[in-house]
């Protein structure tokens, strides 16, 4: 039986972040479709917008026009019940509370590497 | 040419980027995503990072300037500069952005001045100090970069 493609949505505003997750996303075996979207508004359009559901979303905190926090609120509240791992620098406990609370269903610091994308990866059974 | 002399001065060069602080793991796991299909994505990632971080500091520089004691704005300007050095393992130019931050939270005008010079000093070294290694590298051959220092 053919393995399911993996489908991510990669919100990041930062151009070398994106290239760095994209590459480590491949090495962990999740990239056979990585979509870009540089901040939370464009993210919300994306998931709104997606021909088929996004199996992982990662949503970076600080991003210009719509932060993380907002856009993991505004995806939740479309009913969306992709599982949405946030990410950020910050791993203060008022971070990862405020993603939890806006509905993300875990968190990761930054930098992101191919072996915590495979720990991701593997516990929302997408590996 | 000797190509073996060349590999182990660039892996000495690298032992010395880590040994000196200048780079972490970080800069090992971006190594490990270089493979047949991206054999020079590591250089990429560094070229865009130099690209990115001067358009980032340009940006600092210009906040000072324009938006005095605005460390809200600063701040969140040097997160994202903080952010791009953690991609590629920069570690001392890192330190310097977390202590531009310190200063930003103490409201330290001065501090933050202080620490924006040596960020830039850290940057223009490691710029220089990478070139140096990516051309050992290119004239090394394909094997240049297999090795992972031992620390």
């Amino acid at each position: 039986m053919a393995r399911k493609m993996i489908r991510v949505l990669l919100v990041e505003d930062e151009e070398i972040n994106r290239v760095v997750a994209r590459a480590a996303l491949k090495a962990a075996g999740g990239g056979d479709v990585v979509d870009e979207a540089e901040n939370g508004e464009v993210a919300v359009q994306r998931v709104r917008d997606a021909a088929a559901p996004y199996d992982l979303v990662l949503m970076d905190k600080q991003m210009p026009v719509m932060d993380g926090h907002e856009a993991t609120r505004r995806i939740r509240g479309m009913g969306v019940t992709t599982p949405i791992v946030a990410v950020s620098s910050d791993g203060l406990p008022a971070d990862v509370d405020a993603f939890i609370t806006a509905g993300a269903d875990d968190f990761t610091s930054k930098p992101l590497s191919k072996e915590k994308l495979g720990v991701i990866l593997a516990k929302f059974r997408l590996a | 040419m000797d190509y073996s002399n060349l590999r182990r001065q660039a892996a000495s060069m690298k032992k010395s980027l880590f040994d000196q602080g200048y780079l972490d793991e970080q800069f090992c796991q971006v190594e490990d995503l270089q493979d047949e299909a991206s054999p020079n994505f590591v250089e990429e990632v560094v070229t865009l990072f130099f690209k990115d971080s001067g358009r980032l500091m340009s940006n600092i520089e210009q906040a000072l300037e324009k938006y005095p004691r605005d460390f809200n704005r600063w701040d969140t300007y040097m997160q994202q500069l903080k952010g791009s050095c953690s991609s590629i393992g920069a570690s001392r130019m890192k330190n310097e952005c977390m202590s531009f931050r310190d200063s930003c939270g103490q409201g330290n005008v001065e501090g933050c001045m202080r620490s924006f010079q040596k960020v830039k000093r850290e940057h223009a070294v490691l710029r220089q100090k990478l070139e140096s290694y990516f051309q050992l590298l290119r004239q090394a051959g394909p094997a240049g970069a297999a090795t992972r220092p031992v620390m």
